[in-house]
């Protein structure tokens, strides 16, 4: 259960497609041969066969994430995640009436200690102290009821592997792939927990989300980054990390949960994903018998505020336990967008070990040992970010260093990129894509997650999109976003404090 | 036999038994009660895509025309073992200046442009004991980028500028080696457990500036040999011709099969007790356990259902329910045998936890290795433990690429072919009394060393809730902190 995208690489890629402009595409089309079925209910099912191996990769993704969120109950979609694997009003306990009688209490009893340690600015600890001991013991008596990770043990049981689920800002999936003839126990699980969710064991999963917290603080430079985020967006909900705000995690509520539940977790905000050697047909009619009776839920509106245009320079200067470092960040257009396919191919052109910046300030001017660079667009928002580490045993400042980014990005306004380094690039990120068809989780996860944005065939469209953009392109949209009034620069320095 | 005809066996070996009905009991049936049909795998025979190539070498092919791509591997017999100890980090620099430093006919900066072009990737891997040359590429491009993969392979140049590059790179790394505090609890337990060892050796500043073109040069032929290379290969190819472009590839060369490598399998032991590094964190990171088995031992299956059972089953396991789903004291905890080919791998207990919760979720962990050994595990957990690894093992074989490498690694390292054959009857035969008696001989809780990175201060306190001092566990050695910059 991880907060973390796992698949933050390929979602890059889902950004940084290219065909080749001059003969050099893949010998055939690689665009697979996806079956989308939408259920009355709205819930689409994207089915693709590879044989071989009897085994499907079996995911659902759910259109929810960070920027559903708002100030106060930052991190909920992540610890959702999390309590969907505490059991069900069916799955994980052995008599639901009096476990729920048990959790009516406890909740009872918290909201209380609630009230007196986060609403009053004197409450009385000392009872809230006194009414959380009662309720631990009350949750003691609850595990008598409790089946431990009963889901969990059902799938690994069953041969389930790549176990998983993770929470970005946009989208939460749970994945498991199962073998060819068991694929009905993850659509009567998913089934199961979109309709019946409980949100058992609620307090010390909380303490474990907040140990996730602490793990990713204790990441060098984690905290400049969480900052540095929250300064780039002034408006729009990317602004806080999927982890959430520590204050926010200890005060949120198992109500806070089911009102999350009820409006997300509805079949037309779903897409049920499977790769594998299986029969379309069957497989089509046991996803109508297990999702197929859920009931629709109510439409979701997508996210109002947009990020506003910027005006200014912003500068974030932090320190701390890890490398120096020089970030520039720039706002851009979303997923879709004209200019995207261009600001794609730009971040390329810089980046890696034939780019520009790898050119000209890791082997001309030997100012840094790795830079890098590349345009992120999201559903509602997009960033190009340029970042180095100044190589200070040499001497070199990050005030030095900034200066020859501004540089580089220069000299891209100026004059037309080579056509032998577009070429390149759009070689390069067409053949990875390719080559990342070739992983049927991958290919699971990325027909999933384009589906949920802009259907699962965008990918190939964004694809035909590249093929069209010329050095002009990259020119306009570098000389029309890499600008002041639109970045936000970020200078560590390193700083060890034993 | 031809390419085609062993797909086609490969893929009727899948046998689908149905069982009608059963599994239309209709959806008032809680999922966990759902019966399935029976599924039969038999994992592919290794022997089934062995070729063998001009001068001696051999590999492993498999055909697949699913999409335009073609991967193929070199298991190289040559590992960061192999390096001595006042050379440590030799096979970082190989790794990180192999490619860059182009080959006797074309500079590292046209090789890699060239690969970009072609929207092919080349890249050396390095473990402990193999080293794996991987080339990804267009099936329309196949021979120029075989070309390319035997003119690295047989032609490094080792070009000054890449080694300066690559050095720069390695100094980077060292100067934040101590940042986080995960890698420092990895490389330090493993220096705590195989001492003063090849297993165990790190590169610093001097090791990593003592590196020369000629210390490459010299690794690169003695190991690069052709009969010592294990090839493997995977996807859109006719299988006759990618034997007549690995044959053209290695066409005149020569060299001697280099000696077996021998290491000390020895060990010194360690005391007992905690072993503390202070960081100024705000959790404890801790590993605690000795050393393990080695992977060609006989009580591997064994090992491996039991350490499913104690904390390697993730939620299924017991350390887990324990430390994180009960007590909700840690979002990392379990337990791992890391294992390998030829020499003992290293056992561990392990969490991270906040400074408060440290001693006392050593505690739990503690007293879970002391319950495996001491009662019999229940039916239940047997049987998931047993059903997890006969019914995932399929996965293993996902990617034909996949599935050719991992039969090339297991060649290349002198593992029996056997494995894949014999897997399944290996972990049948796993019962409760071998967990037991595993558990008994491969967890000795009276030998751990506790290996903590954290905030002294705060790892240290005890209260009502969470007991256990640190001090509760044994004599306590404050390690310092070696800086790989300035050891």
């Amino acid at each position: 259960m991880k907060r973390s995208l796992p698949f933050s690489i390929p979602l890059f890629l889902l950004g940084t497609m290219a065909v080749t402009a001059a003969g050099n595409p893949a010998q055939r089309d690689i665009r697979p041969a996806v079956r989308r079925e939408t259920l009355d209910n709205g819930m689409r099912i994207l089915m693709l066969v590879k044989p071989g191996v009897p085994r499907v990769v079996s995911h659902i993704y759910y259109r929810v994430g960070s920027i559903n969120e708002r100030p106060g109950i930052t991190g909920l979609a992540h610890l959702h995640e999390h309590m969907m694997f505490k059991g069900t009003r069916t799955m994980g306990v052995t008599d639901f009436a009096e476990d729920d009688a048990l959790n009516r209490k406890i909740d009872a009893l918290m909201d209380q200690v609630y009230r007196e340690r986060f609403w009053k600015t004197q409450g009385d600890l000392a009872r809230a102290d006194q009414l959380e001991r009662e309720a631990a013991e009350l949750m003691k008596e609850e595990k008598r009821y409790i089946v431990k990770d009963h889901l969990w043990e059902t799938l690994m049981r069953n041969g389930g592997t790549g176990l998983n689920a993770s929470t970005g800002n946009e989208v939460t999936g749970y994945y498991v792939t199962l073998p060819a003839n068991k694929v009905e126990l993850q659509m009567a699980l998913e089934a199961d927990r979109m309709q019946n969710a409980y949100y058992r064991e609620f307090y010390s999963e909380k303490d474990v989300v907040m140990e996730e917290r602490r793990l990713s603080e204790n990441s060098p430079g984690a905290l400049f980054e969480e900052q540095v985020n929250s300064v780039f967006y002034a408006a729009s909900p990317y602004s806080w990390d999927v982890i959430g705000w520590m204050d926010d995690l200890r005060k949120v509520t198992r109500a806070d949960l089911a009102e999350f539940h009820q409006r997300y977790y509805v079949p037309n905000n779903a897409v049920a994903v499977y790769v594998g050697d299986f029969d379309p047909d069957k497989l089509l009619a046991l996803a109508r018998k297990h999702f197929g009776s859920i009931p629709k839920g109510a439409d979701v509106e997508p996210i109002r505020t947009g990020e506003p245009a910027q005006g200014c320079e912003k500068r974030v200067d932090g320190r701390g336990p890890a490398p120096t470092s020089v970030t520039l960040m720039f706002h851009t257009p979303p997923a879709g967008a004209q200019d995207v396919a261009a600001l794609d191919l730009l971040g390329e052109i810089l980046s890696g070990e034939t780019g520009r910046l790898y050119k000209y300030l890791v082997k001309g001017r030997d100012l840094t040992a790795r830079a890098n660079a590349r345009n992120e667009a999201m559903m509602y928002a997009g960033s190009f970010q340029v970042t180095a580490s100044p190589k200070t045993q040499k001497g070199v400042t990050p005030e030095q260093l900034e200066a020859a980014l501004w540089e580089e990005l220069d000299r891209v306004k100026q004059t037309d990129v080579g056509e032998d380094e577009l070429t390149r690039v759009k070689n390069r990120t067409e053949a990875m894509i390719t080559r990342r068809l070739q992983q049927p989780a991958f290919l699971a996860s990325m027909l999933g997650r384009s589906e949920i944005a802009r259907g699962w065939d965008a990918l190939f469209r964004d694809l035909d999109e590249m093929k069209r953009v010329t050095a002009a392109d990259v020119r306009r949209v570098a000389g029309k976003y890499l600008v002041r009034d639109n970045v936000t620069v970020a200078v560590y320095h390193r700083e060890m404090d034993k | 036999m031809t390419g085609k005809r062993t797909m086609e066996k490969y893929l009727l070996t899948w046998i689908f038994v149905l069982l009608a009905g059963l599994g239309t009991l209709g959806a008032q049936v809680r999922p966990d009660q759902l019966v399935f049909p029976t599924l039969r795998f038999t994992p592919p025979d290794p022997q089934a895509f062995q070729v063998s190539f001009a001068g001696g070498s051999h590999g492993y092919l498999m055909e697949d025309h699913s999409l335009p791509m073609v991967d193929l591997v070199a298991v190289i017999p040559y590992g960061t073992v192999c390096d001595p100890k006042d050379k440590a980090g030799l096979a970082q620099l190989l790794q990180l200046s192999l490619v860059k430093g182009g080959t006797s006919k074309r500079d590292g900066t046209a090789l890699e442009e060239r690969l970009d072009f072609l929207g092919a990737t080349l890249g050396l891997r390095i473990d402990a004991r193999t080293s794996t040359l991987s080339l990804s590429v267009l099936s329309k491009d196949l021979a120029e980028g075989l070309e390319i993969f035997f003119d690295l392979l047989r032609h490094p140049a080792f070009r000054p500028e890449s080694i300066a590059i690559a050095k720069g790179r390695m100094i980077e790394e060292l100067k934040r080696a101590n940042d986080a505090p995960k890698p420092v609890l990895e490389r330090e337990y493993a220096r705590l457990l195989y001492g003063d060892h090849p297993l165990a050796w790190q590169p610093d500043r001097k090791t990593v500036d003592s590196l020369t073109a000629t210390d490459l040069q010299r690794t690169v032929t003695r190991y690069f040999v052709p009969q010592g290379i294990v090839f493997a290969g995977a996807g859109d190819f006719r299988k006759a011709e990618l034997v007549r472009l690995i044959n053209q590839g290695l066409a005149g060369w020569q060299g001697s099969r280099p000696a077996p490598l021998a290491l000390t399998a020895t060990f010194s032991p360690v005391s007992p007790g905690v072993y503390f590094i202070q960081k100024k964190i705000n959790q404890g990171y801790v590993n605690m356990g000795h050393l393990g088995i080695r992977e060609d031992d006989p009580d591997y299956y064994a090992v491996m259902v039991m350490n499913f059972i104690l904390g390697g089953g993730s939620f299924t396991s017991r350390i887990t329910t324990k430390v994180r789903s009960d007590e909700g004291l840690a979002y990392n905890t379990g337990s791992k045998f890391t294992t390998s080919w030829g020499f003992p791998g290293l056992f561990a207990g392990y969490v991270q936890t906040k400074s408060s919760t440290v001693g006392y979720a050593i505690s739990l962990i503690r007293q879970e290795f002391e319950r495996i050994r001491n009662e019999p595990v229940s039916d239940g957990e047997m049987t998931t433990a047993i059903n997890y690894f006969l019914e995932s093992f399929p996965e293993q074989f996902t990617t034909p690429a996949r599935t050719m490498t991992q039969f090339a690694t297991f060649d290349a390292l002198g593992r029996p072919l056997d494995y894949f054959k014999n897997y399944a009857a290996g972990i049948g035969k796993v019962d409760k009394a071998r967990v037991q008696q595993v558990a008994r001989k491969y967890i000795d809780p009276e030998k751990l060393a506790i290996l903590v990175v954290g905030d002294w201060e705060g790892c240290n306190q005890a209260s009502g809730k969470y007991p256990h001092p640190l001090e509760d566990f044994g004599t306590v050695h404050h390690l310092e902190l070696t800086d790989p910059m300035n050891p």
